[in-house]
């Protein structure tokens, strides 16, 4: 998930919204299966699992600034290419730089309520300012290496003799051969995923300077932040007033860091994490901020987005004879997408509101409300 | 599984005490209010449970309001391993590593 803030306001944005949306469904490849522009040597390949976002900003996607503002500094240490399978670099190859489809979007939006003026002003958010959300990942890779080492992981269990109740829950002792392979093989595909983030963003600032004619400077594309929330990470955790390092699984959960962690950058040290909700693409998304209750609660954990409440088939199914992206015009939104059904997949209802859920997070104390943003235009896998 | 034994902590969070289900080494913890309470559904309450089964979890297997299904652990879920009594699981992050 990533988010850019803008110096434009959402007045100076609409009346080119079309095109935005048209050139940055045409820049950015989308759809299943989608190919990028971006050609890897093998060598290449592996200095980018390595390397994530720090690749591709030094092979010119983007600015030094951008990595200060992702979690990680969108590089984990431990990747390891060599237990990558040749299936999982073959889906992966063609896909560096590109969408997806499913959830994965691009939106352009505007902030249309702030609720911690202090805090919104810290993170250079500010009321109608056009902002940009991405969420992508690690495409057919990191699918690949989660199929991969299921299967190995059915039979570490076996060999370690660990008791399933039910077998999707397939693992390793976190000391075994198998779970450190399995660790250094989702390290790359999260490093995957940040690379891909960052040349997207990249492509993102070059279509809003051609559609508005703008500089660099004029237009104020800055990275706000950029956060994973599908990973397994080793952290440092008080535990019954005991530091201890954990193995951490956020599946669909953001990570919430308070004020003062020393994992945060020197700029939001004092503020806490900034954590990015989206929405779905009718209705809204939210900024929010990490806190030391969820240090204390949730291993410094909240939520990740609104959560479907209907399968991908029984929302295709209600959506039947309805013109979806036609409603949503009508609300204001345009929005473009690759895939025939995806529109349909992907509509309000098909999701929980989203304000609902970050209540509960912000109510809990888990994290905090900065603002929200509302969608103008929206390009969909 | 019984249902009835989920018991409200307070007016954000459930809890899935430790008979919720056979196998549980910590309790279970849902953030969610009486509203969303309302659009649980019953296997992803199942797969907190059974993630709360695994070797070497530390405190409690947690959920947040925006659970739903998914492979083996729920979406939306949390779950910490002691680093010499736990196991790490591919379910616990999914298919969309990012």
């Amino acid at each position: 998930m990533r988010l850019l803030r803008s110096n434009l306001r959402k007045a100076e944005v609409l009346p080119r919204i079309r095109d935005l949306v048209e050139v940055l469904y045409r820049e950015i490849p989308s759809g299943v299966g989608s190919k990028g522009k971006i050609r890897l040597s093998p060598d290449d390949e592996r200095k980018l699992l390595v390397k994530g976002a720090t690749w591709a900003v030094e092979n010119g996607f983007g600015e030094p600034a951008d990595i200060d503002k992702t979690e990680s500094g969108g590089r984990i240490d431990g990747a390891d290419p060599s237990l990558i399978s040749s299936r999982a670099y073959e889906r992966g190859r063609a896909q560096q730089g590109t969408l997806g489809s499913g959830n994965h979007f691009l939106e352009i939006q505007y902030v249309d309520e702030i609720y911690d003026e202090k805090a919104a002003q810290s993170l250079g958010l500010f009321t109608d300012q056009v902002t940009v959300m991405i969420h992508t990942g690690s495409r057919g890779f990191g699918h690949q290496v989660c199929t991969d080492f299921l299967e190995v992981m059915e039979r570490a269990a076996v060999k370690y003799g660990i008791t399933l109740y039910d077998r999707e829950l397939a693992c390793a002792p976190v000391r075994s051969a198998e779970a450190a392979d399995y660790l250094a093989a989702m390290r790359a595909a999260a490093n995957y995923a940040w690379a891909n983030r960052q040349c997207i963003m990249h492509w993102t600032r070059e279509a809003f300077m051609r559609v508005l004619s703008s500089s660099p400077r004029s237009l104020g594309l800055g990275l706000i932040y950029d956060v994973a929330h599908n990973i397994a990470k080793v952290e440092e955790h008080t535990v019954n007033g005991e530091k201890k390092k954990l193995m951490v699984h956020r599946k669909g959960a953001t990570r919430a860091f308070p004020p003062g962690h020393p994992e945060l950058p020197g700029i939001y040290r004092h503020l806490g994490q900034p954590v990015l909700i989206p929405g779905d693409m009718g209705r809204a998304s939210f900024v929010l901020l990490g806190t030391e209750q969820a240090m204390q609660e949730t291993f410094g954990s909240t939520c990740h987005g609104a959560g479907r409440v209907l399968s991908r088939h029984q929302a295709i199914r209600q959506a039947k004879g309805r013109r979806i992206w036609k409603e949503l015009e009508e609300k204001g939104i345009i929005v473009r997408s690759a895939g025939r059904e995806t529109l349909a997949e992907e509509m309000s209802e098909a999701y929980k509101d989203i304000s609902e859920v970050v209540d509960v997070v912000h109510r809990a104390g888990i994290s905090k409300k900065v603002a929200r943003l509302r969608p103008l235009g929206v390009v969909k896998g | 599984m019984v249902l009835e034994k989920l018991r409200r902590l307070d007016e954000t969070k459930l809890e899935l005490p430790l008979d919720f289900k056979q196998g549980m080494r910590v309790p279970g913890v849902i953030y969610v209010d009486s509203r969303l309470e309302k659009e649980l559904e019953a296997h992803s309450i199942d797969q907190v449970a059974n993630v709360a089964t695994l070797p070497g979890i530390v405190k409690q297997s947690a959920a947040m309001p925006d659970i739903h299904t998914g492979y083996g652990f729920p979406i939306g879920g949390v779950a910490a391993f002691d680093m010499k009594e736990g196991i790490i699981s591919p379910g616990g992050v999914g298919y969309d590593i990012n």
